[in-house]
């Protein structure tokens, strides 16, 4: 298996392509570094001194608005600001610190959607195009069978996802550090869970935020796979996934104002990071719903993939 | 001889049609099995399945005594093919195609690799990209591919297609010499019947999905009748003298004499007659079929008894 992979591996790391992708997800990082830069030395208001009395009057007029409103999701938040806002006081953590590398990280996630691109362009093609180039003759009739080609392609690309994610937390980290610099004590990412809140180590917050982030480029990188191995079509693979990583989100939520079935959508339950800060995309919807529907489609994808992938005749 | 290859009742059906109609046959060992029919007869899709890219819809195919269907890796294991063209990762070198393959086998080292490259010729060009080589290059390092984990089987699905002659002749010399010293069992398809002549020792041939022959190339050729071709001068008179004597052969004017269907044996007596009758005799040679008489022969034949 640890050879197929190498395989894999070399197939990819051996077309100029990739390069190309690894090189446009460091530039952009660069941009986006840059971009924050500008607009630090733009804005130079340093820390509010009086940061303790603006907080106490933001959590008043929260409050206020918290015995106004109905809503029990809107209820929820605020009850959260409050709760957040209060802790600040109590621990003397002021909300605005310096911008430094951690918040440069954070900001530089988003960029995960690249990576997910750029996965979602190579899992879509690591089947697709053996049988364009012919190869997947030459692939198949080797002393290993079907199942285990397939899983060595599809922990590849698990395996390229996790790199170009290392790439960028590694490249944003070194980058953030140079142009922002460290901060003497990193201040504590506050989570607030079932109305305590509780620190949690910065780095620590990034690494679980990266994770939860990826979730939606792994599940789109299987659908691609799961294209490719059953029509053989990069370009379907790549077109319809990427749409969708795009789209997917939005049009979910459209979805869900007017329809409750819009939570068994695999975009409603992509982000978990909405059990954590903000609301779920439809209420009534859990941290666990959400897991059960991804496993229900990860799975569903992957037998497509392998029933069609071991039945096929190869011809052509 | 040693059966390798076995196909039994071997059915294929692709959306209710009829591919592959029941075909059976074996290939020993060291043996050059040539499988030869027209376009669209069956041929890539039969080795298709020998090699298991295709299901079998019924029927078996045992390799080596295991079968492709339920004992994929023991059965393929024992096998190196080419089907069609030998496509390979373009972007790799033709080493890094082969390193691909060897780690996709047990046991492979890199002086077999070495080796295998050598055999095939082609040392001096194995670390540029693949992109580069020319068809017969590709051809070789197809051939390289399927040599590396020495198979005891060697398919070759129309491995002259688009090669120069000198490069068929190294394909052909190749695969006679892998069949003679290795022991191997080759089975080549092609619809080049002058080709199949000189690389097999026996064929099978298919048409319409269906094996309707398997015969040795020299029986095959020969048939049961072989005809001498008489340069003559005066021709019509010694067409007369062989009606005479011969009444039994057949005889007709051809374009430098006559033709006649008799026998070794009665070829001196008919000089003897033609000499004392003043007949010029210039020469005489025996004209045995070409496989491609005889393959139309043999294709019109079932045809015509399909048609009654």
């Amino acid at each position: 298996m640890f050879n197929l992979i190498k395989n894999e591996w070399m197939k990819i790391f051996r077309r100029p392509g990739t390069y190309v992708m690894i090189a446009l997800l460091i530039v952009i990082t660069c941009i986006v570094g840059a971009f924050f830069k500008y607009q630090e030395t733009g804005s130079n208001a340093g820390p509010d001194k009086n940061w303790q009395q603006t907080l106490q009057e933001e959590n008043d007029a929260l409050k206020k608005q918290m015995e106004q409103s109905r809503t029990k999701i809107e209820q929820d938040f605020f009850k959260e600001e409050i709760a957040i806002n209060d802790y600040r006081i109590k621990h003397n953590l002021p909300e605005k610190e310096k911008f430094n590398v951690w918040s440069f990280v954070k900001q530089a996630s988003e960029l995960i959607t690249l990576a997910g691109l750029f996965t979602i362009i190579i899992s879509a093609g690591i089947v697709a195009s053996e049988f364009n180039w012919g190869t997947i003759k030459l692939l198949l009739i080797r002393p290993i069978n079907r199942s285990k080609i397939l899983i060595s392609k599809y922990l590849t690309v698990l395996l390229f996802a996790l790199t170009m994610l290392a790439i960028l937390f590694v490249f944003s980290t070194a980058l953030g550090a140079l142009l922002f610099g460290m901060p003497e004590h990193a201040a504590p990412y506050l989570n607030y869970h079932n109305g305590t809140v509780t620190e949690q180590n910065i780095v620590v917050h990034l690494l679980i935020y990266y994770g939860l982030s990826s979730i939606d480029m792994i599940m789109l990188a299987t659908m691609a796979f799961m294209i490719s191995s059953v029509f053989r079509n990069s370009s379907l693979a790549i077109g319809l996934s990427i749409f969708l990583l795009f789209t997917g989100a939005q049009f979910t939520a459209l979805l869900s104002l007017k329809f409750a079935w819009a939570k068994y959508i695999l975009f409603a339950n992509t982000n978990l990071m909405q059990y954590f800060e903000g609301t779920p995309m439809v209420e009534g919807m859990t941290m666990n719903f959400s897991i059960s529907i991804l496993v229900i489609y990860f799975i569903i994808f992957q037998f497509l993939a392998f029933f069609v992938f071991k039945k096929r005749d190869v011809a052509a | 001889m040693e059966s390798i290859v076995e196909l039994k009742n071997v059915t294929k059906v692709i959306k209710g049609r009829t591919i592959i109609d029941d075909i059976s046959f074996q290939v020993n060992k060291g043996e050059v099995f040539g499988f030869l029919g027209p376009n669209g007869a069956g041929k890539t899709t039969t080795i298709r399945m020998i090699v298991g890219l295709m299901a079998i819809t019924s029927g078996d195919i045992a390799i080596g005594g295991s079968s492709i269907k339920t004992q994929f890796e023991d059965a393929v294991r024992h096998v190196g093919a080419i089907v069609e063209n030998p496509e390979m990762y373009k972007f790799l070198s033709g080493y890094q195609n082969l390193i691909h393959y060897a780690r996709m086998s047990k046991g492979i080292t890199k002086e077999k690799i070495a080796e295998v490259v050598e055999l095939v010729g082609l040392s001096d060009r194995i670390h540029d990209k693949v992109k580069t080589y020319s068809l017969g290059m590709r051809q070789r390092l197809g051939l390289a591919q399927c040599l590396l984990h020495d198979p005891e089987v060697l398919i070759l699905d129309e491995p002259t297609n688009g090669l120069d002659p000198a490069g068929i002749r190294e394909i052909r010399d190749y695969v006679r010499l892998l069949a003679r010293e290795k022991n191997m069992a080759v089975i080549v398809s092609s619809h080049l019947l002058s080709e199949m002549e000189m690389m097999c020792d026996r064929i099978g041939i298919i048409q319409n999905g269906q094996l309707i022959d398997v015969q040795q190339v020299k029986e095959f050729i020969q048939g049961n009748e072989t005809f001498h071709e008489l340069e003559v001068i005066p021709s019509e008179t010694a067409l007369s003298i062989v009606h005479a004597n011969f009444p039994d052969a057949e005889a007709n004017l051809s374009r430098n004499g006559i033709s006649v269907s008799l026998s070794k044996e009665d070829i001196p007596n008919l000089v003897k007659i033609l000499v004392q009758e003043e007949i010029k005799i210039f020469g005489i040679k025996e004209t045995a079929k070409t496989l491609e008489d005889r393959f139309l022969e043999v294709t019109k034949e079932k045809e015509a008894e399909a048609h009654v």
